[in-house]
C-alpha cells in the first residue's frame, strides 16, 4: 500500500522559464523551491476521483451522422510505475485541438474551423493493466500567439492521478514523424534525448484491429514504486 | 527503473467542463455531509506582474476532520470519515479568485492540520506544489521553509470559518513551493 518517491532526474522534465514562451519568466518561482521529506499527506491521494467527477469514456470521434472530421486514430496507452508495474483504476483526463487544429475551448478563437461533432475531451479509468483506450481523430498542428513562427505539433494532453498526490502528472503526447516535433518550445523543454522521445507516441503498422483507425501505441510512467515489505 | 514521464503545461485550453460543478466543496460527499467543522478557504492567484490569471487550476488534499486521510497508506485509513473524500479542484474567476469549501483539517500524525494545494496553469511547464496551514506550529514540512516566507504559507482567518490565502507564483512575496 506504501508508496516509494525519489527526486526525479531534472534533466527528464522541462525546464520551467523557455525562451520564446514568454509567459513562463511571469509565472514560475524565482526563489528556489523548498526541498522536503515526503510525509503521509504527500504519499496518499485521493483514489475515488471518479465519484466525484463525470467520467466521459474515451470515444470522441464520434458516430453515425456525427463523426468528426479527421484522421481517425486508435490510441492504447499504459500507466506504468518506475517499476513497470501497472497503475489501474487511475482516472486519466484527456484533451485535444480538433482536426483541423483548434480546440473547444472559449480561449481558442484562432484561424481554424470548429467541428460541431468533435468536443475533444475524455475522461476515463486505466483498466488493472493499466490500459486505457481512446478512439479519437489525430489532433491538428496550430499556430501559437507569439506569432513568430512556433507551431505546436499534433499533440495530446493527459492529466493523471495516479495513487498518491506526488504522483499527480500532466504531460502532453506527441506523434512520430511529425516534423514540428524539432522546433517544438514545450517538448524541446526537455533536456534529456531519451526522455523526450518517451513522449512520442509509437505507431502501429496496421493489422486490421480496428480496421478503420491507425494505430498508436503510448507508455505514461508514474513517479514511485510500490513498496516492498521490507521497504515497510 | 523507468525514467517518469516528463511533465508539461495544461496549456490555455484545459476543458471547462473539466472543473465539474461542486467539486470545489469537500463538505459534501455523495450526497452526504461531512463530519466535522465546514470552512471556506479562497484566494487571489497573481502572476509576477500582478495580472490576475483567469482558468487557473487549483486542486487540494487533506485529512479529514479527525486528521485521517482517506488513503491505504493511513493506518488510521478504517477509521476515515466515508463521507469525505478530501479532495477538490476549482477554477479562477476572471479575477484571479478561487474558492472551496471544505472541512477543517484535524492533525495527521506528527504534522500540524494543513490542506495541500497543487496549482496547474498555461506557462507552468511543472505542477506547483505548496502547503497552506492554519497555525505556524511545529511541522516537519513548515520547518524546512525559510523563516522569512513561513508566513506566506500560514492562511489568513479573514471571518468566520473563513481563511484568505492567497499565491504569488512570482514576486513580491512569492508564495515558497516544494521542490517534490
Amino acid at each position: 500500500m506504501k508508496t516509494l518517491i525519489q527526486p526525479r532526474d531534472e534533466r527528464t522534465q522541462p525546464t520551467r522559464i523557455i525562451a520564446g514562451y514568454p509567459q513562463t519568466p511571469l509565472r514560475n518561482p524565482k526563489e528556489p523551491l523548498v526541498k522536503r521529506a515526503p510525509t503521509l499527506s504527500e504519499l496518499t491521494g485521493p483514489l475515488e476521483v471518479a465519484k466525484r467527477v463525470k467520467l466521459l469514456g474515451g470515444d470522441i470521434a464520434g458516430h453515425g451522422e456525427r463523426q468528426a472530421i479527421g484522421q481517425l486514430i486508435h490510441l492504447r496507452v499504459r500507466v506504468l510505475d518506475e517499476d513497470g508495474a501497472p497503475v489501474g483504476g487511475t482516472v486519466v483526463e484527456m484533451w485535444q485541438a480538433n482536426g483541423a487544429g483548434r480546440y473547444v475551448h472559449p480561449n481558442d478563437d484562432d484561424h481554424a474551423p470548429p467541428d460541431p461533432n468533435f468536443y475533444g475531451a475524455a475522461r476515463l479509468i486505466t483498466d488493472e493493466s493499466g490500459l486505457f483506450e481512446l478512439r479519437t481523430v489525430k489532433p491538428g498542428a496550430y499556430p501559437v500567439p507569439t506569432r513568430d513562427g512556433w507551431w505546436r505539433p499534433p499533440h495530446v494532453h493527459f492529466s493523471l492521478f495516479g495513487k498518491v498526490w506526488l504522483q499527480r502528472l500532466v504531460t502532453q503526447m506527441y506523434f512520430p514523424g511529425e516534423p514540428l516535433n524539432a522546433q517544438d518550445r514545450i517538448l524541446n523543454a526537455v533536456p534529456d534525448a531519451a526522455a523526450r522521445e518517451s513522449l512520442v507516441a509509437r505507431y502501429v503498422p496496421p493489422s486490421g484491429k480496428p480496421y478503420n483507425a491507425l494505430v498508436f501505441e503510448h507508455q505514461i510512467v508514474l513517479r514511485g514504486r510500490a513498496a516492498t515489505p521490507e521497504q515497510k | 527503473m523507468m525514467i517518469p514521464t516528463g511533465e508539461a503545461t495544461i496549456g490555455p485550453f484545459f476543458p471547462t467542463r473539466y472543473v465539474d460543478a461542486g467539486a470545489n466543496d469537500l463538505t459534501v460527499f455523495e450526497g452526504r455531509p461531512a463530519k466535522g467543522e465546514a470552512i471556506e478557504v479562497r484566494g487571489r492567484v497573481l502572476q509576477e506582474d500582478g495580472a490576475t490569471l483567469e482558468n487557473l487550476i487549483v486542486e487540494i488534499w487533506q485529512a479529514d476532520a479527525a486528521g485521517v486521510f482517506r488513503h491505504p497508506a493511513d493506518p488510521r485509513h478504517a477509521q476515515a470519515d466515508p463521507d469525505f473524500l478530501g479532495w477538490g479542484r476549482a477554477a479562477t474567476d476572471n479575477q484571479g479568485n478561487y474558492r472551496f469549501r471544505t472541512i477543517r483539517p484535524g492533525a495527521p500524525q506528527g504534522r500540524q492540520p494543513h490542506i495541500n494545494f497543487m496549482f496547474m496553469f498555461s506557462g507552468l511547464m511543472r505542477i506547483l506544489k505548496t502547503t497552506m496551514f492554519f497555525d505556524a506550529g511545529p511541522d516537519p514540512v513548515l520547518d524546512v521553509v525559510p523563516f522569512s516566507r513561513k508566513e506566506l504559507l500560514i492562511g489568513k482567518k479573514s471571518g468566520t470559518n473563513l481563511y484568505t490565502f492567497d499565491i504569488r507564483l512570482r514576486g513580491e512575496n512569492e508564495t515558497p513551493f516544494f521542490d517534490d
